[in-house]
């Protein structure tokens, strides 16, 4: 069932406080009434069955299989080993009683935690989004 | 030609490479910690439809009193009359003056 708001871009908003989102309408009536009429904030004023459409980032799923695809990028997969060798060499580092294979370890683990970083942080964006080819150049109209 | 991607299984052997008495269990979580992490860096684009209830101002964003895995809201849609989703502006700051608790 559609709502009764024609122009919901007009008098439809929403904000975020911490886990819960509010969608607000400034539609009411045109009443005197205290703060609820037309052009105040207040809350969505009417009932519509999967009346929201929310775009978001969201978590992957986890694995449990052996047969399983990480639920990210394939150009990230690789990048994955980086992340768990980096927690090993970490663990590995503190079991040790010999200083020089710790250290050896310690150097290891910021060596592949570098190398996850970089493909996730440094270089992510430009290896997982989807967007290529030549920038058009627009010039100002100035008739 | 076929993707190139790693299962679980491939993943572990090549850490297996170096570390072969890791148990698995160990492995499959820090896997899934990689994942949590990698999904803090905008990885994965989903979307959600939500039901208004008349007078209620706040929905239910969390992990676990939703069904979906929300990370960060990017874009919300409101169906318009004619059933269409036209998307609708975020107030900033929220600092509205009639503010509810429902």
């Amino acid at each position: 069932m559609a709502s009764n708001h024609n122009h919901p871009e007009n008098d439809v908003a929403w904000f975020i406080v911490g886990d819960k989102l509010a969608v607000i309408t400034t539609r009411g009536s045109d009443s005197s009434s205290v703060h609820s009429k037309s052009g105040d904030w207040k809350a969505i004023d009417e009932a519509v069955t999967n009346g929201v459409l929310i775009h978001y980032y969201a978590e992957p799923n986890t694995v449990d299989e052996l047969s399983d695809y990480p639920d990210i990028d394939n150009a990230m997969h690789a990048s994955i080993v980086d992340y768990v060798k980096s927690k090993l060499y970490i663990d590995r580092a503190g079991k040790t009683t010999d200083p020089n294979a710790s250290g050896t370890a310690m150097n290891l683990a910021m060596v592949h935690e570098k190398q996850w970083r970089d493909a996730l942080v440094k270089f992510g964006t430009r290896r997982r989004d989807k967007i290529g080819g030549q920038r058009a150049v627009r010039t100002f109209d100035l008739r | 030609m076929a993707v190139r991607r790693l299962t679980v299984k491939n993943i572990i052997s090549r850490i297996r490479q170096t570390f072969p008495e890791a148990p698995d269990n160990y492995l499959y979580n820090l896997i899934n910690d990689a994942l949590l992490e990698a999904g803090l860096y905008r990885t994965k684009v989903e979307y959600a439809k939500a039901t208004t209830v008349e007078d209620q101002m706040w929905y239910d964003l969390s992990d676990t009193g939703s069904s979906v895995d929300i990370n960060k809201v990017f874009r919300v849609d409101f169906m318009d009359s004619a059933g269409d989703y036209i998307k609708t502006p975020r107030m900033l700051d929220g600092e509205i003056l009639k503010m509810d608790i429902t």
